[in-house]
């Protein structure tokens, strides 16, 4: 079997004491098309208890559909559990004046790491003009901007590729890995530093930490699992058991999100 | 903490058409990867049973499995009208033979309607000799559920999850008909198993990952540390489909 002292402690005891996990891909509430049974903000705390998950970035289900109260709700949640709970504000280009007022309160929202996109859920492509006042403002204060990034129109290689050379200052997270372009999305995090990306769903497909890791770009590799879609433990399984390195396991699980979030804390 | 034995119900070996991240060639890989994750055998089926022909992929699957008893075998089926494999008493003794106790239908693939009016009394028989019939639940939840409605007694299993966990879809069907079963592969909904275990039992799970597309590693840490009794957790990973194979009757 594997020989790995990380696997060897997440199957004995479901964490890891010297490796806390970091999940920069974290929902929360209920969802449309699926049922799931633990979504409460108690029952997904004990989720990360449970899974040896240190913090977690969310951005509310609610907030996808209505920025206006779904932003209000995340923010809310941060404060109540400032140690393990941090947010990304939704920003939905289709209502540009709302998402100017979402931009407004930021500041003020002390435990928001920066933003969410989600531009084949909205209908609206990555490089579109209103997402340029976003983008700018993250630009600006060097947020963290965590996008849905898959195969397809919206939010594919072509429109990634747009993004991130306009905007250096801001740190691109691509949810998915731009799932199904696995070489383009590779070849980006590997040409421009501000490009990282996010395992949720890509990591069950199976062979692709490997082709990461092959292409150089292990450490920056980010873990995400949906919370509270998936099991924490699901996503962490499929990592650990791939054929890299128990310090590449290091730099997924934790390490390079760490050196993402940490000057971004504010509470 | 007793060491729970890992059973894999839906592996595949050998290479498909369309190319993968990852593949495994042969029997021996795959073995070698049941190796690397701690599984101790799989009921698996040869990618040429699917991207070719049951005519050749059940017998190419047989000969490659030979000898090796952590692998045991499962053939695809097609409509006895065109007699490309035989449906008489025959071809459940040459099941046997070859160490095969499971069976797959590809419907989509080999292009045919999985319901009565094909597989008559072979589906019949099928059922009463209490051979689990494996499908991707990918064919539809429709056909699964009339499927079902005409052979109630069917032992099947949907098999080939996708992540976006379909309880609305299937817990009908685990209320209404004992012999349904699925796999775990990507339900991997946070606290779905235990959840949906609590409200059925554990009788209809069984260990799954759909390997190599997706990998057995995610599955593996979900079910040994998921929050069950150990019987429970026991049975998912691999008692279960080992009692089911037990309780075929092929001879
Ligand atoms: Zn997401």
């Amino acid at each position: 079997m594997i020989q790995s002292a990380i696997v060897d402690e997440f199957l004995t005891t479901g964490q890891c004491a010297s490796c806390r996990v970091i999940d920069l891909h974290a929902h929360y509430g209920p969802y449309q098309g699926i049922y799931m049974p633990n979504h409460t903000p108690e029952q997904m705390i004990a989720t990360l208890d449970r899974c040896g998950v240190e913090r977690m970035v969310t951005s509310g289900h609610m907030a996808l559909a209505d920025m206006v109260p779904g932003n209000q709700e995340i923010t809310e949640l941060t404060e109540r559990y400032p140690t393990r709970w941090s947010g990304y504000t939704v920003i939905n280009p289709n209502y540009p004046e709302l998402a100017a007022r979402e931009l407004a309160l930021y500041d003020k929202r002390k435990g928001m790491v920066g933003l969410k996109f989600h531009p084949s859920g909205h209908r609206y492509p990555l490089d579109g003009p209103n997402y340029a006042p976003a983008l700018e403002f993250a630009a600006e204060r060097r947020l963290m901007v965590l996008s849905h990034t898959w195969e397809g129109p919206f939010n594919s290689v072509a429109e990634v590729t747009k993004v991130a050379e306009a905007y250096p200052t801001l740190d691109l997270i691509l949810g998915h890995s731009i799932y199904g372009e696995w070489d383009g999305a590779i070849a980006l995090a590997k040409r421009l530093p501000n490009v990282y990306l996010e395992l949720t769903a890509a990591y069950a497909a199976n062979g692709i930490i490997e082709k990461m890791s092959a292409g150089g770009v292990t450490d920056k590799v980010v873990f995400g699992c949906d919370l509270p879609w998936f099991d924490p433990h699901y996503a962490i399984g499929c990592i650990i058991f791939a054929r890299i390195s128990e310090s590449e396991r290091r730099m997924i699980l934790r390490e390079t999100a760490l050196r993402l979030i940490t000057p971004r804390l504010r509470h | 903490m007793d060491k729970i034995a890992f059973w894999d119900c839906n592996a595949s070996f050998g290479l498909p058409t369309r190319g993968a991240l990852k593949v495994c060639a042969s029997a021996d890989e795959l073995v070698q990867e049941l190796d690397w994750h701690g599984f101790s055998g799989a009921l698996v089926y040869h990618t040429a049973q699917h991207d070719q022909s049951p005519v050749v992929g059940n017998r190419v699957l047989a000969e490659a499995i030979a000898g090796n008893p952590r692998l045991i075998g499962s053939w695809a089926i097609l409509p006895p009208q065109t007699s490309e494999l035989p449906s008489d008493a025959s071809f459940f003794r040459a099941m046997e033979a070859a160490n095969v106790r499971a069976l797959w239908a590809f419907p989509e693939e080999h292009r045919f309607l999985l319901e009565r009016l094909t597989f008559g009394s072979f589906l019949d028989e099928v059922a009463e000799r209490r051979i689990p019939l494996f499908v991707r639940r990918a064919i539809g939840w429709p056909v699964i559920y009339r499927l079902m409605e005409q052979y109630p007694n069917l032992t099947l299993v949907a098999a080939a999850h996708g992540p976006w966990g379909e309880d609305r879809l299937f817990r009908p069907l685990l209320e209404r008909y004992p012999n349904f079963k699925l796999d775990t592969s990507r339900y991997e909904q946070d606290m779905g198993v235990s959840e949906l275990v609590r409200y059925y039992g554990h009788e209809c799970l069984l260990m799954g990952s759909n390997y190599p597309a997706a990998p057995m590693g995610g599955p593996r840490l979900m079910i040994e540390r998921c929050d069950l009794t150990p019987e429970a957790r026991r049975a998912i990973a691999g008692e279960n489909l080992l009692n089911l194979l037990r309780k075929a009757e092929l001879s």
